[in-house]
């Protein structure tokens, strides 16, 4: 077991590091793409805060808490776009092209070659405007960071992380059937934008389907607001868990189902 | 070595009218047939043979070979190597595997072909000492020195294709299984690649599947054939057979002198020959006459030939295996004669 995760660590290591060289590779490409997220990440951060600058309070929530719930629900965002953005390959392409062939004729499993094939530098700039979000507003919302709490954020990050990529799992593995889901996951993905604010802002059917359909809502504003109130952790974050466990459950069974079912393309 | 028993693939196929409104209409109800790619198809290879896997285009040759790589999960049958099935333990079946996909590169397209064997060689766990001793020997008959510091994407067709059989060797497979190796390539890199999977073969013991169009790959790397047609197996057994059960067109090559025409020659009155049964093409004095021996016997042919016109030079050539295969791919020959 332990030399089976020392291996895992290790390939996972070394995909990154072909990625990053990949990368550095393409000297003025990787310069330019740096700018220009500079550029993007900057303006980002201006428009947020004229987006809030004009909403004081919401709904019960402090403009802080609220700032508070964006910069959380970036981080379990930025953690799966750094390291399982490959996954949306598979539905655009990986599969109606055939090259998902070559992760079948390799010793490893496919759908770990496939999350690690790609490392996703960009996805830093969502991770760090996340915490910066965090960082400004900690002092002022009434968080009680006893140990407890702490170890409860940092385990909560990488459930909450698995419920965007079972998400993505299930719906990228819907191409091996349909050859092609990428709008599919698009689609799905996009309902995440919904997690960003507190979900008593939404009307019934909205906040049903954020959480208990494709449940966002577990990846910030409920763990968020049980930091915030220390109200429900049962539903809070227990609900982060078990949406977690849920999709990725499911993800796999799909995933598994449909490597059976794959096609191939012609040559 | 390699048993395949019963092996069979269906795809599914949607049936699509033409034009936007078809589309439109097999979004909506769409109509689905089943195709039989692959039919029922059983072969053996012992382990060391190098087996030559033909058939025209889209007969199911690469459907059968993905199948035996494990990509494609066979509809029903069973393909095992070494007792190993690809469908109950893909790991320890695909260690014992190399795959070269002429048309696709497993290579890492971006970073310098060096980069890919050192990633290749941590994916198959290949120790230290047997990697060096490997490398050395890939070097040797495929000659990679000159661009194993280049970037893939600079690397030639033929600089490529020696790369990615090296790749596709480096954890010391005991079955490589080779799609188009020498596809788009030269004479002198197919010679090189032909020499290498030669040489491969005979030092390492490695099984060799090679399924190509270019029939002199066959003819000078294997023994053995597997032709298959429309998904059914048509022809097994060795090149030699080949020829003795359908080799029966053989060559007249001569060279008119002085005035004479060939128009003289009537050999399809005179022996009654089908279309199918002779073919003759003149270039200047040069004639060369293709015909069906097992008709006319060469003997008559040439009596004839030399009764009809003044000739400088003539010989007779034997039937080679490009001939035969165009005739059974274009189904002239009974495949159970």
């Amino acid at each position: 077991m332990l030399k089976k995760i020392k291996r895992i660590s290790k390939m996972h290591r070394i995909f990154i590091a072909q990625d990053l060289k990949k990368l550095m590779e393409y000297k003025v490409d990787f310069l330019t793409g740096m700018f220009g997220f500079m550029v993007y990440q900057t303006i980002n951060l201006l428009f947020l805060w004229i987006i809030f600058s004009g909403i004081p309070a919401l709904h019960g929530w402090s403009y802080d808490e609220i700032i508070f719930i964006y910069g959380f629900s970036l981080l379990p965002k930025a953690i799966d776009h750094l390291f399982f953005d490959n996954l949306w390959s598979v539905g655009y392409w990986l599969v109606a092209k055939g090259d998902f062939d070559k992760y079948l004729t390799k010793p490893l499993n496919p759908f770990f070659t496939v999350l690690v094939e790609k490392f996703c530098v960009d996805a830093a700039g969502e991770f760090i405007v996340g915490i910066a979000l965090i960082a400004v507003t900690i002092g002022k919302v009434s968080i009680q960071w006893s140990v407890m709490n702490v170890l409860l954020f940092i385990l909560i990050l990488p459930c909450a992380t698995l419920i965007y990529t079972g998400i993505k799992t299930i719906t990228a593995s819907i191409a091996f059937w349909t050859k092609r889901s990428g709008h599919i996951t698009h689609a799905f993905y996009l309902m995440n934008d919904f997690a960003k604010y507190p979900t008593s802002i939404y009307n019934d059917v909205i906040r049903n389907v954020i959480t208990y359909i494709i449940p966002f809502a577990f990846t910030a504003f409920y763990p968020a607001s049980y930091f915030l109130t220390g109200e429900n952790p049962l539903f809070n974050l227990g609900g982060t868990v078990i949406a977690a466990a849920v999709l990725m459950t499911i993800g796999m069974l799909i995933w598994n189902k449909g490597v059976k079912s794959y096609e191939s393309a012609g040559s | 070595m390699i048993y395949v028993e019963n092996i069979r693939k269906e795809f599914k196929k949607t049936i699509k009218q033409p034009g936007l409104l078809g589309s439109v209409k097999s979004l909506f109800n769409p109509k689905t047939e089943k195709v039989v790619a692959v039919d029922d198809i059983s072969f053996h290879v012992p382990k060391g043979e190098i087996l030559g896997f033909i058939g025209p285009n889209g007969a199911g040759k690469s459907t059968v070979i993905k199948m035996l790589t494990g990509i494609l999960t066979p509809s029903a049958g069973l393909c095992t190597i070494n007792g190993k099935n690809p469908q109950k333990n893909r790991k320890s079946y695909v260690k014992e595997i190399g795959v070269v996909f002429g048309q696709r590169t497993q290579l890492w397209w971006d970073l310098p072909l060096c980069e890919t064997y050192a990633v290749l060689k941590e994916i198959y766990e290949v120790e230290d000492s047997a990697y060096k001793r490997k490398m050395d020997l890939l070097n040797e008959v495929l000659d990679l020195q000159d661009f194993i510091k280049s970037p893939v994407r600079t690397l030639s067709l033929g600089q490529r294709m020696r790369a990615d059989i090296a790749a596709s060797l480096l954890h010391s497979p005991k079955v490589l299984f080779l799609d188009e190796p020498t596809i788009g390539l030269d004479v002198v890199v197919k010679d090189n690649i032909r020499r290498a999977i030669a040489k491969i073969n005979e030092e390492e013991q490695t099984t060799v599947i090679l399924t190509t169009h270019d029939l002199s790959d066959i003819e000078l790397l294997s023994k053995r054939i597997v032709m298959i047609d429309k998904g059914k197996n048509v022809f097994d057994g060795t090149v030699d057979e080949l020829k003795k059960n359908y080799g029966q067109m053989r060559e007249l090559h001569f060279e008119l002198a002085g005035d004479s025409s060939l128009e003289s020659l009537a050999y399809k009155e005179k022996f009654g020959f089908s279309d199918d049964d002779i073919n003759i093409k003149r270039e200047g004095v040069k004639a060369t006459v293709r015909f069906n021996s097992d008709i006319v016997p060469v003997g008559d042919m040439l009596s004839y030939t030399l009764s009809g016109v003044h000739i400088s030079d003539i010989s007779v050539k034997d039937a080679d295996i490009e001939e035969i295969i165009r005739r059974l791919y274009k189904k002239e020959v009974s495949a159970d004669a």
